[in-house]
């Protein structure tokens, strides 16, 4: 994805050529509809998302300054958005605790399944400023200025925000993820 | 459960491919927002007047009131703890404007009421 065509993409676009602005949303719709997934875990809900955020960020074309890649400005400006999004209409996260047990606990462990399911509903009950951290970190490939950027804090916030997020959320997987041979040996 | 368990179980979640007419729908909905009107501004060249009206009687009233405290604080019964407070409530009975003072305070507490209902619904 070249940050030349970005550019050229926007410039088109504040001359008043509205169609390049196709342009951007066909290079960055992948990216910023999965990234609004990681948030919501509904397709549906992900699209308006990243619809949402595609049209804020075309209001506020001209306020991206080009001291930053144009990603940088778009990811900060969708992350923004799904953030306020979550926070006026929760995602459907469901307390660790009411998660349904595995189907035999005792003796054997979750399967992939159970336990990709169980990982996203713990991160999505994590506390907000916790799960944004973790989501947009991951989303990021664990790339810690990406992620402050787009979350628009400095690294060491995001650092301690990430180092407690995993506290609690190893803490909240503990029990669910324990190994029936380790119960055994016990 | 460590850290390595924890990164890779994180990194590993599955993509999703935004649908075919995603795009479509994301340029209708911009070119729906291109057509219609920007939003009026508030007028704040037209009610910069009237602010610097208001702000200068409610330095005036302030002033006043100070003025009108100091003259009668020998009879005042009220604690010397809040002097601006105490002054204003002085002034407000000179002017006979403690009904005034009151309907301010059930408006704003009205509108405060109604604004948190209305954001809770929101």
């Amino acid at each position: 994805m070249g940050a030349s065509e970005d550019e050229a993409d926007v410039e088109r676009v504040l001359a008043g050529e509205l169609g390049a602005f196709e342009h951007i949303v066909r290079r960055w719709q992948g990216p910023l509809v999965n990234l609004a997934f990681r948030f919501c875990h509904d397709r549906s809900r992900a699209e308006d998302m990243a619809q949402d955020a595609f049209l804020r960020a075309w209001r506020a074309l001209s306020q991206w300054r080009k001291d930053a890649p144009f990603s940088t400005w778009l990811f900060a400006v969708a992350t923004n958005l799904y953030r306020s999004e979550l926070r006026r209409i929760p995602p459907n996260a469901v307390a660790l605790e009411a998660i349904a047990e595995p189907r035999a606990p005792a003796t054997r462990s979750l399967d992939e399944e159970d336990r990709d399911r169980a990982l996203k509903r713990a991160v999505l009950g994590l506390p907000p400023k916790y799960r944004d951290a973790l989501i947009v970190f991951y989303f990021h490939s664990q790339d810690i200025p990406s992620a402050a950027r787009s979350l628009g804090v400095p690294e060491g916030t995001l650092k301690a925000r990430l180092s407690r997020g995993r506290d609690i959320l190893r803490g909240k997987l503990q029990k669910l993820f324990a190994k029936p041979d380790t119960k055994e040996a016990l | 459960m460590n850290q390595e368990d924890l990164d890779r179980m994180l990194s590993t979640q599955e993509n999703i491919v935004p649908s075919s007419g995603f795009v479509d729908n994301v340029m209708d909905a911009i070119e729906c927002a291109a057509s219609t009107p920007p939003p009026i501004p508030f007028p704040w060249k037209h009610a910069l007047p009237g602010l610097a009206a208001w702000l200068i009687a409610l330095v005036s009233f302030v002033y006043l009131a100070f003025a009108h405290f100091d003259a009668s604080s020998a009879r005042s019964t009220l604690p010397r703890t809040a002097p601006m407070l105490a002054a204003i409530i002085e002034s407000l009975k000179a002017v006979d404007g403690e009904w005034i003072a009151v309907a301010l305070l059930v408006s704003a507490a009205s509108v405060f009421f109604s604004m948190r209902i209305v954001g809770a619904r929101v």
